[in-house]
């Protein structure tokens, strides 16, 4: 039954709790369904298939959310996460919008991931990680429901990530401090983190100051083909062929993957020496096939001259935040708390 | 963070609101973190399902997966264990794969979780949700202000109408007015504060009892009804939704009876009889029952929508019969009214009505009265019908919480979005038609509103027997129709295509179609407005009330000549005579036998 076509399930079974081998390949089964050859994308399907959860002002676990519409003409929401207010009132959008503390405090503006494609801010699995964060690090945590590929392609997601920047900038319930000043963390897991890093470019272009970057297995890629994509191609639920899919639907159409929004630091790429780019922290799966062009990308923000922290964490595979089951999830959530506190 | 804010342990089998479990979570322990991430799996299946994940994997490599096929049709995502199932017996048997528990003992084992922290996260039991409309904040500085500040009038208004201080309501009330005058309410919380403002009105200073009841105009409820069904999707998207699962529940069936508690205008029922017509093998005979107030004017409504709809069904040549079935409150009517004839496949239909069933909560948590509510006994004669299907469809809200300020709130935030979708939705559609038509739009968005105010005014205005707009939400309608042996018949990928396509063709964007254990809900901006779900009986629920039905069927088969269309108006002995109204009429004869 062995064959070069086949996928071997068993090495991803050894590094994962069963319940997240469940929940991955639940993912990676589904994903496979709606990912069409042509290039078009079953977005019912996708969308019935999708675990949601609503907004919720009824404090859970001290935590409350509500959405907020950033930009009309695109129906742009974002899902607020903030620490539940102490009255006992009933909570009202002008209490909402208070500052949760009247000491600094981060705005942490998370996207989401989903290679760009799938989920959305309200998905199951995304709300129970804003909620943690703002646990985490007593944040407020906007969480942007940016346009999807391949309906929209590249730069609608990017557009989508300015644009809560842009608002958050102007809330003043989200200043805090003597300053009285926003303290924002651009945050994002796979296309989430590579949203971040071009929102953090435009930022810094701009003088638009952040904080911070937090980058979980950010999404980039190439032309060539790494060692890492050829060494774990299939043995850890994610494909070199879906990864092609993925940046084919996302990027223009006739582009290849040495377009800078997959490859920041290839031939294409900008140059962010000089530039007042923020400092970053980005955490790599050690079972991860793109770890190399992530590898690549902290080292061309060293080079460029920017502050990186590097997590590495060798026997993490995709996915590994999305569960409080293992050591990866909680040394890396003392990590980036550890980065959040101290560069608020 | 307080350390107090932990909640319970992530291990106690607490039922979490959001994933309302029904019958399947007391076979066992539920994985909590897969829980979280929206899935209902037990602890103990988590192995079967893993194995089946692998099996589906290899097949789709081999190309063998039905399921990856754009036929296929998928239900119900959060139980897991039966999606998969479901997936995997759809495979072409493979003898070469190999099927599980015969999998070797390497590809079974998983790395152990990690020695579990102290959660930050537990599954905490809210009862309580809560949504506020996705506002836009960014909106200028002074208007906003000026909004927040009459929400927050309105609010404390509604505050001490409940505590009976009328004297600083009143006082408020002037405030509030004069708030409303700062603020634009052409649209938005403004227009939606202006309704709010009135009805609070009208609460502490009653008009007198000559004038309209119920509180906005005296138009005729079917055409505010009509409006409202043209100016936004949600009437739609219930009917297209429940006629999907009437549809596939008469499948099989040559003589088939719709009761539909709410006739109305019949907008729901020519989609029915068209697809009936298409149906391979044929159209089956098809009764409607349609239950509606008289007629005041001494026409008869129902018959009119009867008569009407049988030119269509006899346009495309299905063969069709109308009963009319007129009362004044929902709860006069008795299941022998419908004369169901044995054999029939039944489908009940009830859009945004059964809420009007329901009385006063009894304490805050939610409990509910201890003495049988008209929504019971309505509940149980449905079930008696033997229905193959049950089709509800409600608002997604608690407007019957037994506090008024927590239904003022609530009613606010949701009417705020309704009107907000109204005003934002209308984009879709506009492509086409000039000024005309744009205006024509705006004339229809209007009588909606007017529509939406009613339903507003009644929550804020009206209590006891005429307070009949008791929306509460989806989880607690399960809890119900459960308790009254009602089983959940699961809406599928199909149905939510459906709804998916025919929002996106009509409708602007900002509509959200979603699917949440096996119903579907249609919102506004991430918020549910209006869920569709479909019931059948438990067979060993069915009661025998059967027999009685049948008894009074005979007893007045005999009293009734050529045809009856029974009015009640709350006296049982009042018995009006109507013709039935049929496409092939074959002259007289009791209606009851013929069928």
């Amino acid at each position: 039954m062995a064959g070069s076509n086949e996928i071997n399930a068993n090495e991803s079974k050894m590094v994962v709790p069963l319940n997240t081998w469940v929940l991955i390949s639940n993912f990676k089964l589904a994903y496979n369904m709606l990912r069409r050859p042509d290039g078009t994308f079953d977005r019912h399907l996708a969308e019935f298939l999708d675990r949601k959860v609503p907004a919720n002002v009824a404090p859970a676990n001290g935590v409350v959310s509500f959405d907020v519409l950033i930009d009309r003409p695109t129906s742009l929401l974002a899902r607020i996460y903030r620490p539940a207010t102490a009255s006992a009132a009933v909570a009202l959008l002008p209490d909402l919008c208070r500052p949760p503390s009247p000491d600094p405090f981060p705005v942490i503006i998370f996207f989401h991931g989903g290679s760009f494609a799938h989920s959305s801010a309200n998905s199951a699995i995304y709300d129970s990680l804003c909620r943690r964060f703002v646990s985490l690090c007593s944040a407020v945590v906007v969480s942007v429901n940016y346009r999807r590929a391949p309906e929209h392609k590249y730069p609608c997601a990017y557009d989508d990530g300015w644009a809560a920047l842009r608002w958050a900038s102007g809330e003043p319930w989200l200043r805090s401090g003597k300053e009285a000043k926003l303290r924002v963390f651009l945050a994002g897991d796979s296309s989430g983190g590579n949203i971040a890093h071009h929102v953090a470019v435009r930022a810094a272009k701009s003088g638009v100051e952040v904080s911070g970057n937090v980058l979980l297995n950010p999404m980039f890629g190439g032309k060539l083909r790494t060692e890492s994509e050829k060494r774990l191609d299939r043995k850890y639920f994610v494909t070199i062929e879906d990864r092609d899919w993925y940046w084919k639907a996302y990027l223009p159409e006739g582009a290849d993957r040495d377009h800078p929004a997959c490859n920041p630091f290839g031939p294409n790429g900008a140059k962010l020496e000089g530039l007042p780019y923020t400092r970053s922290l980005v955490v790599v799966a050690g079972l991860d096939l793109v770890q190399d062009w992530q590898l690549a990308y902290a080292q061309g923000l060293k080079k460029a001259g920017h502050s990186v922290k590097l997590v590495y964490r060798e026997q993490a595979t995709i996915g590994f935040y999305l569960l409080p089951n293992t050591d990866h999830f909680y040394r890396v959530m003392d990590e980036i708390n550890d980065f959040v506190s101290s560069n608020l | 963070m307080s350390r107090s804010d932990l909640g319970t342990d992530p291990y106690d089998s607490v039922e979490d609101d959001r994933w309302i479990a029904s019958a399947s979570a007391s076979r066992g322990e539920i994985d909590s973190l897969l829980q979280g991430a929206g899935y209902r799996v037990c602890s103990t299946d988590l192995r079967h399902v893993a194995i089946g994940l692998e099996q589906l994997e290899s097949a789709m490599v081999g190309d063998q997966c039905v399921a990856s096929s754009a036929e296929a049709i998928h239900y119900n995502p959060s139980d897991l264990t039966a999606w998969v199932d479901s997936m995997l017996s759809e495979l072409a048997p493979d003898p070469h794969l190999p099927r599980h528990p015969h999998i070797t003992a390497t590809a079974n084992t998983w790395a152990d979780p990690t020695q579990q922290r102290p959660s930050l996260h537990g599954l905490e039991n809210h009862h309580q949700h809560r949504s506020v409309p996705a506002v836009s904040l960014q909106s200028m500085d002074e208007e906003e202000d000026a909004a927040i500040r009459l929400v927050h009038l309105l609010v404390s208004c509604a505050d001490y109408v409940q505590r009976g201080d009328s004297e600083m309501a009143g006082s408020l009330l002037g405030q509030t007015r004069l708030a409303l005058a700062r603020v634009n309410t052409g649209f938005g919380i403004g227009k939606v504060a202006g309704y709010f403002v009135d009805a609070l009105c009208r609460r502490l200073y009653p008009p007198p009892l000559s004038a309209a009841g119920g509180g906005g105009s005296a138009a005729n409820p079917e055409i505010l009804h009509h409006h409202f069904y043209e100016a936004c999707p949600y009437v739609k998207f219930a009917h297209f939704t429940a006629n999907q699962a009437i549809l596939e529940a008469f499948q099989g069936h040559d003589r088939v009876h719709v009761v539909d508690f709410n006739l109305m205008h019949g907008l729901q029922w020519p989609a029915l009889i068209q697809a009936l017509a298409l149906r391979p093998g044929g159209p089956p005979l098809l009764r409607l029952t349609g239950v509606g107030p008289p007629s005041p004017d001494g026409r008869d409504a129902l018959r009119e929508v009867g008569l009407r709809l049988a030119e269509l069904a006899r346009s495309v040549q299905v063969r069709f019969a109308f009963r009319g079935v007129a009362a004044t409150r929902l709860e006069h009517v008795r299941p022998w009214m419908f004369q169901v004839a044995p054999g029939e496949a039944v489908a009940v239909n009830t859009v945004l009505q059964l809420h009007r069933l329901l009385g006063d909560r009894a304490s805050p948590e939610g409990g509910d009265a201890a003495a049988a509510e008209p929504i019971d006994t309505v509940l149980a004669w449905i079930v008696g019908l033997k229905p193959k299907i049950v089709t509800v469809v409600e608002q997604e809200a608690d407007h019957n919480k037994p506090s008024f300020l927590d239904r003022f709130t609530e009613a606010l935030f949701y009417y705020s979005t309704m009107f907000d979708s109204l005003e934002g939705g209308r984009a879709g559609g506009s492509h086409r038609g000039g000024h005309h038509h744009h205006h024509h739009q705006q004339q229809q968005q209007t009588v909606a509103e007017a529509y939406l105010q009613r339903e507003m005014c009644n929550i804020v205005c009206c209590e006891g027997a005429a307070r009949v707009e008791r929306h509460e939400p989806l989880a607690r309608w399960r809890d119900r129709l459960g308790r009254a042996g009602l089983r959940a018949v699961h809406l599928g990928s199909n149905a939510f295509k459906q709804a998916s396509m025919l929002l996106t063709l009509f409708s602007g964007e900002g509509y959200c179609v979603e699917e949440a254990d096996g119903c579907l809900t249609l919102g506004w901006h991430g918020r549910p407005l209006i869920s569709a779900s479909a019931w059948r009986a438990d067979d060993d629920a069915a009661l025998p009330c059967d027999h009685q039905t049948l008894l009074v069927l005979q007893d007045h088969s005999s009293s009734v000549t050529s045809g009856s269309n029974n009015v009640v108006d709350g006296d049982d002995h009042h018995l009006r005579q109507h013709s039935v109204v049929r496409n092939n009429d074959t002259g007289s004869g009791s209606s009851c036998s013929r069928v």
